[in-house]
Order: C-alpha cells, then structure tokens, then sequence
C-alpha cells in the first residue's frame, strides 16, 4: 500500500487556483521528486502534504493519517524551503526542545541529534544558530527534520542557496537517508539533483501535474532518444522515413530522427547521391529539456501519465 | 461482565482516552512554555534587564510610597525658622512639608533675596517670608496652620466648644442625566411629590441635597461610607482614614479617590510594557516563519499559542499579585487586576497576528496601551460617584483600597466582558495561527474577515454552517457590551439633548455591525452559497443569536445601570411592572424580531460585496436607531 496517497488534490487562494487536482501515490521508499517552475504549486502541494495548508478539494493521506492529525505529523519530517530557525538558541537546545515536543525520551534524543549531527559533519553544536553559517543553518534544519526519525520525509529545496559542496553533501544525505528506508518527497530547482536521486517525478506547470513517472518514462514520453546523422548530401526525401528534421551546418546536412531504421534508409539515400555520411550521434535529452518543453506546451494540454 | 460494568466499559475507556489526550496537551503546552521561557531570556541584553529592573524598582518605590504616606513629593519643600517653644513650631512639625529651624540659626543675605528659610515666625507671633519662594511658603504655612487648627477641634474633648453648630453632609450617589423628569432623588420622595425646585420646603427628607440641622450638638459630618450599596462611598480627602471625621465647610471637597487611583494605576503599568514583548515573541514567528515548524509538529496551534502566552500569563499575575502586596491591596484587587491583564494579552496577540511588519505591531501595542488603559482609568475616577464606573474593573481596585464593599453581581459586571473579550480575542488570533494566514501580507480587514471565517469554518465542522452566525453573535456580546458601555461612559457629561441621540445610533451601528461582520465575512470567503434564501436564513439565525446573547449577558441589569436613560439609550429600558402582559410580552420579544430584521437586511446586503453589505448596514442602523428611540420614548 503507498505511504502517501493524493486525490484531485486542489487549493485555491481568493479564487486563483494554485493547485488543480493533484493526483499520484508514494511507495514506501521511495523518492519522489516535484519539479517545475516558480508558482507551478509544488510548495503548496508539499505543504498539503505536510498539514500546514488546508485543501481546497480533493483529498491526501501520510502514513494513513490526514495530512495534520497528531499520529501522522509524529511520522513525518518536514523541511520548508527557508530555514525559519531560533536563532538565539544553541543547535543542541534547538534540536533538544523539538525532540522534546514530539516525545522523544531524552536519552534517544541526545543519542539520535549526536549521531545525525555525526552524519551531517555539523561541528561546534553549542554555538548560537544566529553564529553560524548558511550551511551549517541548513544542516541544523535537515537534524530537525529527523529528529522524530520520521517514515516520510519533505523536502522542499533543501539544498537551495548553498554552495556547490554542502549542496553535494545534502543531496548525498538525502540519498544515503533514502537507503536508510525512508521515503522522501523532494523537491528542487536544479533538475540534476532530482534526475539523481528521485526514482520518479511530478512534473507540474501552473498548479497542474503535466507528467509523471520515472525519468526513463518521461524521457520516453516527452522526447526519447534521438540520431543525430551528419551527411555531405541531403538523404530526407525517400520513402517511408517517419518525422525527419533537416538543417544544414558547416557545410554538412544534419538528419534528426528518432527510429534507427531511418538512420540506415538516410545513409542508403546519401550514398545513392554520390555523398556519404561523415557521423552519426545518439542524443538523449536531459530532463531540463524535457522539462523546458513540457513547460511551454502544457498550458492547454491536462495531466499525463508518463 | 454485567450488563453495567458492559455498559461502563466504553464510558471508562472514553474517559481514559480524553484524559491522556489532555495530559498530552498539558505537557507539549508546558513545554512550549518552558522553551518560550528560556528562549525569550536568551533574547534579552544586559541593557533591557537594567531597565526593567529600574522601571519594577520606581513602581515598587512609588507603591510603597503612596501606600505609606501619599507621594512624598513635597515633603520638607519648605524651611520654617520658628523659636522650638513657639506654638507655630507644631505647626511644621505636623506638617510633611515643612522643615523647622531655630530663630538662632536663620541666615538671610544682605540684600534679603537669600536666605536658609522661607517662612519666619518671630518670637512676638508674627509671620514673614523671604527669599524666592517665601510667598509660596507662606501661604502654605497658612494652610498648614488651618489644617493645624481643624484637626485640634476635631480631636477636641469638648466637641461643643469645638464646634457650636453642626452640619451633617450625606453624599447621595448622583444621576447627572434624568429621565423624563424624574431624578432618583424625586423618586425618593415618600409622597410622590416633585420638589419644585429640588432644594425646597422639604430639603429635610430630600437626602440629594443634603440638610442642615439644628440642635447640631448631636451632628457630626459624616459621608455615606455606611450606605449598604456601598457604591456611593464619598470620600472626604480622598483617604479612608479620614472618613467620618468633623471638620469646617472648607475641608469639604468632592468625593475623589486620588491616592487609591495612583495605587490602582500601578497594576496597568507594567502590563504595557510585558504587551511589547508579547507581541514580539508573536510577531517574530509570524515575520521570520519561525512558526512554521511548530506548526508541522504534533502539537496544536491551541497549545502552541498557549504555551507561548503562559509565561506572559503567569508574569502578569506575578507583577498583580506584587502589585497588591505592595499597595496593600487585597484577593479582590488581584481578581479585579487579572482580568485586565487577560485583555492586555488578548488584544496584543490579536493585534500581532494582524500586523504586517513590527512597524504595524508598534502603532497597534501603542493603541491598545492608550484604549485600555484609558478605558480602564478614567471610569475608575467616578468610582464613588455613579456605577458606571464599574465598567472597569480598576473601579473594583480603588474600591478594595477603600474599604469599600462589593457585591459580587458588581464583580461579575465588571470582569465578565473583559473575561469575554480576552476570550474571543484570543479565539480570533488563534482563527489566524496557521500556515495560511501568518505569513501572508493581507491588508488588516482581510485578516480580520479570515479571523472571523475560521471561527465560521470551526463551528461548521461541529453544526451546519448556518449555525454560525447565531453562535458567532453571542460570541461578539462581550464586545458590543464593552462598546456600549464605553460610549456610556464617553457621553456620560455631555447634555442629555446630544447624549442621546448620538447613543441611538452608536448602540444601533455597534449592534448590527456585530451582527452582520460574520455573515460578510461567510458569504466573502463563500462559505455561505450568494443567494436571498441563504442570506435570509443566516441572517435569521444571527439576530436570533444576538437576541440570546443579549438576554443572557443582560448584566447591566445587575448594578441597575439602565435606570439611567444614557444607558436605556444603549442596552434598552429596565421594564416597569405597571405594564400590561401584553405590552410586558411585546417589548420582551421586540428586540428578538428588531435583531432577525435588520441583521436579515444587512445579510442580503451582504451577500452581494462589501459596497451592498455598507449600504445595507446604514439602513439597519437606522432602523435599530429609531426602534430604540421609539421604545425609551414609550417605556420612560
């Protein structure tokens, strides 16, 4: 059974749809990732999630609870995309009262913020949040987030902001948290970090979830593989190829097509005009290309399953 | 098992259940506000904990000495040089004000612009002054020597010799606006007559003039300290301590309980400086989203908004409870000081969840420290001349400081709307404690119509959302009574001619805006469907609630505050029993069909948008105006 369960999800604000009927499942373990562009719902979609905004329509379950009923919050760690920390408070003390309030026994609490902090590198625990740098802040935030050594886990761009190494490491945790067992909703700007860790995505476009499913499906579905075949002659105009795209460069003609069939009938046609194919190249696009172009051409089109 | 201990089995188990989930939230309460605690103290610099320190040592050093002695601020202002024989010499050792030195030891400059005293008493019993001051001094010294004199015949063995002809004084409590003609005084009188001029031929059983009487060997002066209302408690001096005392016509003065006054003002000193850092603590979760990850955790924002309150809670009661230690207050002081506190907070934390910026959160602190402090001073000074006093509950303080009784009808009509008011306050900012509504740059109105549809959105989860309305307006009763009470109060020494028609329609926009906000904000944020059918039913269901509210809280009843016609003007006549039934039953159920009318007209009003909900407002004001004109006019 999935661990997190969302139906026709939706959220309005004065009338303005944020989020238009969110629909996907969560198995346990898993990481799934929401991409899109800025107000494309996907904070407002992890704050349903989380229990901190109330739906509009439609309905979410968390570990079988409602998203804000005490047993599921107990079960769930919830990282939002500032670091709201208490800044005059040291990291352990911080650390220490949210254990506190979700009834952690102190001696699993001490041992549980020591061996995550271990796991972060996060030195000089007793120095004031206000002292401490923005990685280190956002560190803080990731050991609160389990300090409940919850079964999900939100993310929501937990590596924003921070300098390419502590964005490593984070992205590195968030893997390593992912072997642990946990199932994780992660969220972030920079699709390389999701196309590395997340088993499958959700990607949404104004409040709408345009494509779903793994990178692989989604590849397959907005974009697949393409042949790149550089010939000294044109070899489009025979019979039977399928959709052909046709550009010359440098001299040379350059066939775009997606069926490796084509490939051989283009180099057939070439060699027939007395020129002959100089290099063929297998593009497979990235999933910030594929999100480039789902994001321009879904504004009419509905949800689709990768 | 028998069938009781079957039938007990689930009642136990509920029990236990609803047991464990209150400890539960009593210990993540606590928690919050022991975290708030030492969060809040890690906040605090060196230079805030030496001013607080400085500001509880001045309260602490004015309290003990307005307790002791009254201000002390004049206390040896002036030098008398006076022979230590000389009978003046009693005078200034009697007298705080002054300081004696021996005739021997007076130095004056040459030119006699200078000297070490002020006043000179030579040794032939004659006065002088010099120097600066030495006019001020003198009269002074004069005065002095009459309170001198007065207290020697007040203490005087021989009464008789002291004083030839006595004047008894009874303070009578005071109706400054009368109705219709017929003042207390005149209802007083045991054959139904009116005095034609109010101080004729039967001053003597007129007690609102007071009388004079020979054979005064037997009369003292006195006040109406003894009057078992205990309300209109005169105060000669303004100290208990000199009640009851004789005296010459100059000592007497209106009744004014200054010293009692300043010592109850020190219990709303310090509740406007912890406001400042209440706000902030709120405010700085809403600006900083720091309430953000409290929100995500098991706990309530109930519980989180009381936790973080407690501590406030519990320092006030402290600071109250010290306050009273100090100035000699009593368990009633406390009980009169705490409600006042719980609205301090109530309206700060409203305020905070309201503001947009610390800007905002200083200009609203500010206001809700002049409003209540004002509100709870100023009637406070009547405290012994008319119960309208006793819509505050300081009015409680100055009486306790007195020695003055109070009932505990008094009591409730003091504290109850400010019991209320903190409540619903509270309720309000807690409507707006979530995700949704803290961390978003709404424009004032907006939250508050937010505020009010969360309230809408919790009662529809327990009952039909129509219900709302006719639980929300007994919610507002507090509020529309402390409104009401306070233009009472306002329009209090204003002629009766424009007192009360600008009471009419105060009370009349007071009511039906209480009545109506709710149902604006329901069909604003579409929890109600924008149609005539639902706007009438809804509201309906509001004026019907109003109405109960209304009838419930008709605390005013209590301390007879309607028999005086500024307050018929607000809360409708007391009914005379010389009515017939029918009319007794038709003035009973007027206001029931007053309210459902013209809240069900600014409901239509409202269903359209807030230009149509404004227009219907003013015609159900208006309405509500001349109803209640037209009902004081039938009833006085």
């Amino acid at each position: 059974m999935a661990i997190v369960e969302v139906a026709d999800l939706r959220k309005e604000y004065g009338g303005f749809p944020a989020v238009e009927g969110s629909s996907f499942s969560i198995e346990r373990g898993e990481v799934f990732g929401v991409v899109g562009p800025n107000g494309a719902g996907k904070t407002t979609t992890l704050k349903m999630l989380a229990g901190l905004v109330e739906p509009s329509g439609g309905s979410a379950t968390v570990v079988g609870h409602e998203p804000g009923e005490p047993a599921m919050q107990r079960r769930l760690g919830f990282l939002p995309e500032e670091s709201p920390l208490y800044e005059e408070m040291t990291a352990i003390e911080y650390l220490t009262f949210f254990a506190d309030l979700y009834d952690v026994a102190a001696d699993v609490a001490r041992d549980r913020i020591d061996g995550t902090l271990d796991r972060l590198d996060l030195e000089h625990r007793n120095r004031r949040i206000g002292n401490m740098s923005k990685g280190m802040k956002r560190k803080v935030a990731i050991a609160r987030a389990l300090v409940n050594d919850p079964d999900v886990l939100i993310f929501d761009e937990p590596a924003s902001g921070l300098d390419p190494l502590t964005t490593n490491y984070i992205i590195e945790f968030t893997r390593e948290l992912s072997e642990d067992g946990k199932t994780i909703v992660f969220s972030a700007h920079n699709l390389f970090h999701v196309e590395s860790i997340c088993d499958r995505i959700a990607v949404m476009n104004d409040g709408r979830i345009v494509a779903r499913g793994t990178i692989e499906e989604i590849r397959e579905a907005h974009g697949g593989t393409e042949y790149h075949v550089y010939a000294t002659a044109d070899g489009s105009h025979g019979d039977g190829l399928g959709e052909i795209e046709v550009a010359r460069e440098n001299g040379r003609v350059r066939h775009v097509v997606s069926e490796m069939s084509d490939v051989e009938t283009i180099r057939e046609i070439v060699e027939a005009d007395d020129g002959r194919v100089t290099d063929i190249q297998t593009k497979t696009p990235t999933l910030e290309e594929i999100f480039l172009e789902i994001a321009s051409t879904s504004d009419s089109d509905g949800e689709a399953e990768a | 098992m028998n069938e009781g201990e079957q039938a007990t089995g689930p009642i136990r188990h509920r029990a236990i259940l609803v047991a464990r989930r209150l400890a539960g939230s009593v210990g993540r309460t606590a928690r919050i506000a022991r975290w708030e605690v030492s969060r809040s103290t890690g906040t605090i610099d060196r230079k805030t904990i030496l001013v607080v320190a400085a500001m509880i040592l001045v309260v602490g050093a004015v309290g003990l000495s307005v307790a002791d002695d009254g201000l002390g601020l004049e206390d040896e202002l002036y030098v008398v040089g006076v022979d230590e024989n000389d009978p003046y010499a009693d005078v200034a050792a009697e007298s705080d004000r002054f300081r004696s030195v021996p005739l021997e030891a007076i130095e004056i400059s040459e030119d006699g612009s200078e000297s070490n005293v002020d006043v000179v008493v030579t040794p032939d019993g004659e006065l002088g002054y010099v120097g600066e001051n030495g006019q001020q001094a003198f009269d002074a010294f004069r005065d002095a020597i009459e309170s001198y004199n007065d207290e020697r015949m007040a203490n005087a063995e021989d009464e008789i010799a002291a004083y030839p002809v006595l004047v008894t004084v009874d303070y009578q409590e005071r109706d400054p606006i009368e109705s219709g003609g017929t003042s207390q005084s005149e209802r007083a009188d045991s054959d139904g007559t009116t005095d034609s001029d109010g101080t004729g031929s039967d001053a003597a059983d007129d007690p609102a003039t007071g009388s004079i009487e020979d054979g005064g060997e037997t009369g003292t002066l006195t006040n109406g300290g003894d009057d078992e209302d205990g309300l209109q408690v005169p105060d000669v001096g303004g100290t208990v301590a000199e009640q009851s005392t004789p005296g010459t016509p100059e000592t007497l003065s209106p009744p004014f309980p200054f010293q009692s006054l300043v010592l109850a003002f020190l219990f709303i000193v310090p509740m406007n400086f912890l406001i400042q850092a209440y706000g902030s603590t709120i405010m700085d979760e809403r600006i900083k989203r720091r309430g953000e990850l409290l929100l995500v955790s098991p706990s309530s924002r109930y519980e989180i908004v009381a936790g973080k309150t407690l501590p406030y809670v519990l320092g006030l009661v402290a600071i109250v409870v010290a306050t009273a230690a100090v100035i000699g207050g009593g368990v009633l002081s406390v009980a009169a000081a705490i409600p006042i506190a719980l609205v301090f907070l109530g309206s700060t934390f409203a305020g905070a969840m309201l503001a947009r910026s610390f800007k905002e959160l200083t200009f609203v602190t500010v206001t809700i420290s002049v409003f209540l402090t004002t509100y709870t001073f100023v009637p406070a000074i009547f405290t012994d001349v008319t119960p309208i006093a006793l819509i505050s509950p300081l009015t409680l303080v100055v009486m306790d400081l007195q020695g003055d009784p109070v009932a505990v009808g008094e009591y409730l009509f003091s504290t109850i709307p400010f019991y209320l008011s903190a409540l619903v306050l509270f309720l309000l900012g807690i409507g707006i404690y979530r995700e949704e509504d803290m961390f978003a740059q709404k424009p004032i109105p907006a939250k508050v119509v937010d505020a009010i549809t969360s309230q809408i959105d919790a009662i529809s989860s327990r009952v039909h959302a129509y219900w709302s309305p006719f639980a929300l307006s007994i919610l507002f009763i507090p509020f529309v009574f402390a409104a009401q009470l306070l233009a009472v109060a306002l329009l209090f020494v204003v002629p009766e001619a424009i007192a009360l028609p600008v009471m009419f329609i105060i009370a009349a926009v007071i009511e039906e805006f209480a009545k109506s906000i709710h149902v604006y904000a329901g069909f604003a944020r579409g929890r109600f469907e924008s149609s005539i059918r639902v706007a009438v039913v809804v509201g309906a269901l509001s004026g019907l609630g109003f109405f109960v509210g209304e009838k419930i809280t008709h605390v005013g009843q209590l301390v007879g505050l309607p028999e005086l016609t500024i307050s018929m003007a607000a809360f409708g006549p007391e009914l005379s029993s010389d009515l017939s039934v029918a009319l007794l039953l038709a003035l009973f159920l007027a206001p029931l069909v007053l309210h459902v009318v013209t809240a069900t007209v600014s409901a239509v009003g409202a269903r359209r948008g807030p230009a149509t909900y404004a227009a219907a407002l003013v015609v159900a004001t208006l309405v509500h105006a001349l109803y209640n004109l037209g009902v004081v006019a039938l009833v006085v």
